[in-house]
């Protein structure tokens, strides 16, 4: 797969963090390097804006989160997906199907 | 259950404000020694990788004030809190007109709360109608400019720049317009 440019869209930032807690629970800079190792290191994201993004899914109660220690003993806090999270990641899959399967039909219209 | 727990969580922080500063500070502080590690096991000479870690993270206090809005802000959707928020205005102002129309006409507190009424009746329209531009305009732009759906998400490609879509705070361009 190519590794040149690909911007995301508007919203596939939520997706992503979803999937990551998905396979489990995971610190702010975990969720960054999941993210990263699951799109093979094609994806990364701009390490500030990813809390903003934690935040407002924690907010929105598809997250939630946990003081505990972590692998290095510092104190760090943990983020896990709900049960609503995973409902709502399903939701974003199958969304983002959806506009992928209309965007590659639009492409190979001749 | 979440929900109830990010309602807690909200009064809390109501409560205690220091602390959610002192906890997102502690936490985005945590990311930039795990990253400064990382640096340094990649080969960097540990000035430079606590350099390195602090610009790849961006604004540290753009971000930590952003956080600490979010876990301020209300833990639902606050277009109930609105809607509730007009039917009292309307009720109040539908309440004082009743009241007006019943003050004799001839004397000075009649009239004045006439126009009382005329005013918060007025003010009623107004923000009931900002309400209702406000959903439509949210409703046109499609689902993926709901204002919490999207995130900040200046994703970037491995070996360049990617597309932003947001500002450096996350916020999209209906947040922009409205906060």
């Amino acid at each position: 797969m190519s590794k040149s440019k690909a911007g995301l869209l508007q919203g596939t930032l939520d997706m992503l963090i979803l999937k990551a807690l998905s396979l489990g629970a995971l610190h702010g800079y975990g969720v960054g390097q999941r993210i990263a190792q699951i799109s093979d290191d094609t994806l990364k994201i701009e390490e500030g804006s990813l809390y903003p993004g934690l935040y407002r899914l924690e907010r929105r109660g598809w997250v939630e989160s946990e003081w505990d220690v972590s692998d290095n003993n510092q104190r760090a806090k943990f983020y896990k997906l709900t049960r609503a999270g995973r409902k709502q990641l399903i939701i974003e899959e199958q969304n983002w199907e959806r506009l992928a399967g209309a965007t590659m039909k639009a492409l190979r219209a001749s | 259950m979440s929900r109830i727990k990010a309602t807690l969580r909200f009064l809390n922080h109501w409560r205690h404000p220091d602390e959610i500063a002192r906890e997102v500070e502690t936490e985005l502080r945590f990311h930039i020694e795990m990253r400064t590690r990382a640096n340094i096991e990649a080969g960097m000479r540990p000035d430079q990788a606590r350099l390195a870690a602090r610009e790849s993270f961006g604004d540290f206090d753009r971000v930590k004030t952003r956080c600490c809005e979010i876990s301020r802000s209300l833990p639902f959707d606050s277009t109930v809190l609105k809607m509730a928020m007009y039917i009292t205005i309307a009720v109040l102002a539908g309440g004082t007109a009743l009241w007006a129309v019943n003050m004799p006409h001839h004397n000075f507190t009649g009239v004045l709360w006439q126009v009382v009424a005329i005013v918060v009746l007025a003010r009623a329209f107004v923000v009931g109608r900002r309400g209702v531009s406000k959903k439509q305009y949210q409703v046109n732009d499609s689902e993926k400019f709901d204002e919490d759906k999207s995130v900040a998400s200046k994703v970037y490609e491995a070996h360049g720049a990617g597309i932003a879509a947001h500002d450096d705070e996350g916020r999209t361009p209906v947040e922009r317009i409205f906060n």
